[in-house]
């Protein structure tokens, strides 16, 4: 059983997220061979006839498009591991701005940079957008996470080197969060930094911007048992992703208002920053921007030359 | 014109490659070092409500997530008005800690430790954490369990080991239970005996080893807090390549002292001072600026390695034992922290209103060096200006010429065998870069080694 782990446009957390297997790494690498991993060990390229192959990190340049291409060329089963690869995660954030613009913010206009400053041209460019990499090859698995998480990790990762087939959770984060749904009277929509949450009632019950009921769950809802909003990193749950019509945005302002009983038009007139707070993970994902109601087109601004 | 190519560099954080540029004799006319990744995060920031920030910078780097929380957690205090109270500030130190006992055992162990327990001339496919859990796996063992607990410290404080969530302006989310002190503190005590018997083979680490390889005279800055060793606060000190103290600055006067500047070859900027030095940061940096580390075994330690090194080292070999006297320093804060009766009140947050301040900017040190998150919002709190800078960044220049020198002593008649391109990246990771930080990167990051021939 031969193992690769590839890295493109990403953090390296789905990488840490495997040695963070911890002790049964040692029992892993007894039954699996690791053959490429560039984080942690020398070998230059994939080699041919890899049994799995986990590949990390949306495409975002030339190069992530052509080590994409030439894995799944030399992997029997290619899996899709962490958000960026399932839905281009943060690094679809990119595309809110052209990529000239995005250079020459980040090359020429931060508060350190000169106005004169080299924008690099020797280095894999750019593509026109950031894509998940089921957009541009066949995925057979997709494990969704930022990054996944250990529990989850320690059931897939043995399991698919034993060749067995596992049931999981399909839900939402909510079916993992041990909150009950408060009284909800005078709703507003508050910011993050405002007031304090209390600990017993749903998040958007008492006015935050809680993406628990439209994200995929197995992350045991850890952000809202800290007092803290879903993000959505785990990307959407799959009732979105099974209906074309749904999506992020939409499936939200439809629950504020059916909690609130304010008409969906008052709720959007509520929402702020829908990018950051809505679409952080899943700007860079053609299935999520092919949604019919989807906001992503509206924001992304580096689609076609 | 020959190129040779090490693609990509592996065992760092994200990707690079090193290009090697011969003349026609086939000596070594010049190198670099080359990263080919950029993510954007400075301009994709802008139009964020500000408080997302510590939610959103995280994804810079899967290995220091907290470093970049915190930071940006700091300047979102400075923009609001507030101070966390007092455990939620503890609990921010704590989370800081996880993730120098998490990033340093696996640089340590995992990452570099393989050249020197196995030899930098071992296969390249053995020649990692897996050839070291067969060749020798107590201390295999030993490194899964001491990074367990900087990961389970980082969940526990953090909300999460990988990307935590907890900090936000004006303290943290939520307090640390007693259950969770309580097994933490005996983790806590058997890293530090770990991190102290660990310490045996660090020291004689670099025995035989020349550590003039790489060499580079520079300046150094890093955070030091009263001239003790601190990580979460504190004034950033700066010597001169001299060794002499160049003043210190704290938040925004950043500005006046580093200026950033880019070369057509390398998506990374690099960072130097103003008027033109150039300067490291990260544990050789902090070991120079501080007088001690404030822990009775890191200060036992740090006594050993100046009788060696002298007070201000400059040898990028060094880092190694500088970031190990880190890892028991950590070792040891934690264990203090752990068993601090106020650590697990419930004074975490401060309530926090309207912007007070236009600008906040939060400056952490990060397990690879200081870390400078600059945030300007329009009254609403919405991002519209963003600088951040980090460590990688500001090593980039001694990574680049530390190549160069290792290159020409190995490169043979324009020929590079697997060792001695190996030996190439132990200079490159000596510094243990981060290119997913450096780039804020879209992309990878395994070091490509290319030699060009001039013709």
């Amino acid at each position: 059983m031969k193992i690769a782990i590839e890295e493109l446009a990403g953090c390296s957390g789905c990488t840490i997220a495997v040695l963070d297997l911890h002790e049964m790494l040692l029992d892993v690498v007894k039954e699996a061979e690791i053959v490429y991993s560039p984080v942690i060990m020398d070998v230059k390229e994939p080699p041919e006839g890899i049994d799995i192959a986990f590949v990390t990190g949306a495409v975002r340049n030339e190069e992530n498009r052509e080590r994409l291409e030439k894995l799944r060329r030399r992997a029997k089963t290619l899996v899709a591991l962490g958000t960026c690869a399932c839905y281009g995660g943060i690094s679809g954030l990119s595309m809110l701005s052209s990529n000239e613009d995005l250079f020459s913010c980040v090359y020429r206009e931060v508060e350190t940079a000169k106005p004169d400053g080299v924008i690099p041209t020797d280095v894999p460019p750019f593509l026109y957008r950031a894509f998940a990499v089921g957009d541009l090859v066949k995925i057979d698995y997709y494990v969704t996470g930022c990054p996944p998480k250990e529990v989850f990790v320690k059931k897939i990762i043995p399991a698919m080197v034993a060749g067995d087939k596992l049931e999981l959770s399909r839900k939402s984060v909510c079916s993992e969060c041990d909150r009950t749904m408060g009284p909800v009277e005078n709703w507003t929509l508050k910011r993050r930094h405002e007031g304090v949450p209390d600990r017993e009632h749903c998040l958007l019950g008492q006015g935050y911007l809680c993406l628990g009921s439209v994200t995929f769950g197995r992350c045991a809802a850890a952000c809202p048992k800290n007092n803290i909003p879903c993000h959505g990193c785990n990307g959407p749950s799959l009732d979105i992703l099974r209906e074309p019509c749904r999506d992020i945005y939409g499936m939200m302002v439809r629950r504020i208002s059916d909690l609130t009983d304010k008409p969906q038009k008052e709720v959007e007139k509520e929402l702020y920053d829908v990018a950051h707070t809505m679409y952080a993970f899943t700007i860079g994902s053609l299935i999520m921007e092919d949604k019919e109601t989807s906001k992503i087109r509206d924001l992304v601004k580096e689609r076609s030359r | 014109m020959k190129e040779i190519t090490i693609s990509p560099v592996t065992r760092i954080e994200g990707h690079a490659g090193i290009r090697i540029y011969l003349d026609d004799k086939g000596a070594v006319d010049s190198a670099h070092f080359q990263v080919v990744e950029l993510r954007g995060f400075e301009k994709f920031l802008v139009g964020a409500a500000v408080e997302e920030a510590p939610r959103i910078t995280p994804r810079i780097c899967g290995i220091c997530p907290s470093a970049h929380h915190l930071a940006a957690a700091k300047a979102t205090d400075r923009i609001f008005g507030v101070e966390p109270p007092a455990t939620g500030k503890k609990l921010r130190e704590l989370l800081n800690i996880g993730q120098f006992v998490h990033s340093h055992a696996l640089h340590f162990f995992m990452l570099a430790a393989p050249d020197f327990i196995l030899g930098h001339d071992a296969p390249a496919e053995s020649r990692n954490v897996i050839g070291l859990a067969r060749n020798s796996p107590e201390i295999a063992k030993k490194a899964i369990a001491v990074r367990k607990f900087g990961q389970r410290l980082t969940e526990a404080v953090g909300g999460k080991p990988i990307h935590p969530a907890n900090a936000l302006p004006g303290g943290m989310s939520a307090p640390l239970t007693e259950g969770k002190r309580a097994e933490l503190a005996v983790m806590a005590e058997e890293a530090l005996g770990i991190a102290r018997e660990g310490w045996e083979i660090a020291r004689n680490l670099l025995d035989g080893v020349d550590t003039e390889v790489g060499a580079v005279r520079t300046g150094f800055l890093g955070m030091a807090n009263q001239g003790v060793y601190s990580t979460y606060d504190g004034s950033v000190a700066m010597l001169g390549a001299d060794g002499g103290r160049a003043g210190s600055f704290s938040d925004a006067d950043y500005t006046k002292f580093i200026e950033e500047y880019s070369e057509d070859w390398s998506y990374l900027k690099f960072a130097r001072f103003k008027g033109g030095d150039y300067y490291r940061v990260g544990p050789l940096a902090r070991l120079n600026i501080v007088e001690r580390m404030g822990t009775e075994h890191a200060d036992a330690a740090l006594t050993e390695y100046r009788e060696r090194f002298g007070t201000v080292a400059q040898a990028p070999l060094a880092y190694h034992l500088a970031r190990y006297i880190e890892f028991i320093a950590s070792c040891e804060r934690a264990a203090d922290l752990l068993s601090d009766p106020g650590i697990t009140g419930s004074d975490i947050r401060a309530r926090v209103g309207k912007v007070v301040n236009r600008r906040g900017v939060g400056i952490i040190e990060a397990p690879r060096g200081t870390l400078i998150h600059d945030y300007t919002v329009n009254e609403a709190g919405i991002i519209e200006r963003c600088n951040l800078i980090v460590a990688t960044c500001q090593n980039n220049y001694a990574i680049d010429r530390g190549v160069e020198d290792m290159a020409r002593r190995v490169v043979e008649n324009g020929a590079l065998t697997e060792g001695a391109a190996n030996r190439i990246e132990m200079i490159v990771r000596a510094y243990d870069p981060c290119i997913s930080c450096a780039t804020h990167a879209i992309g990878r990051m395994p070091l490509r080694i290319e030699c060009v021939r001039r013709t």
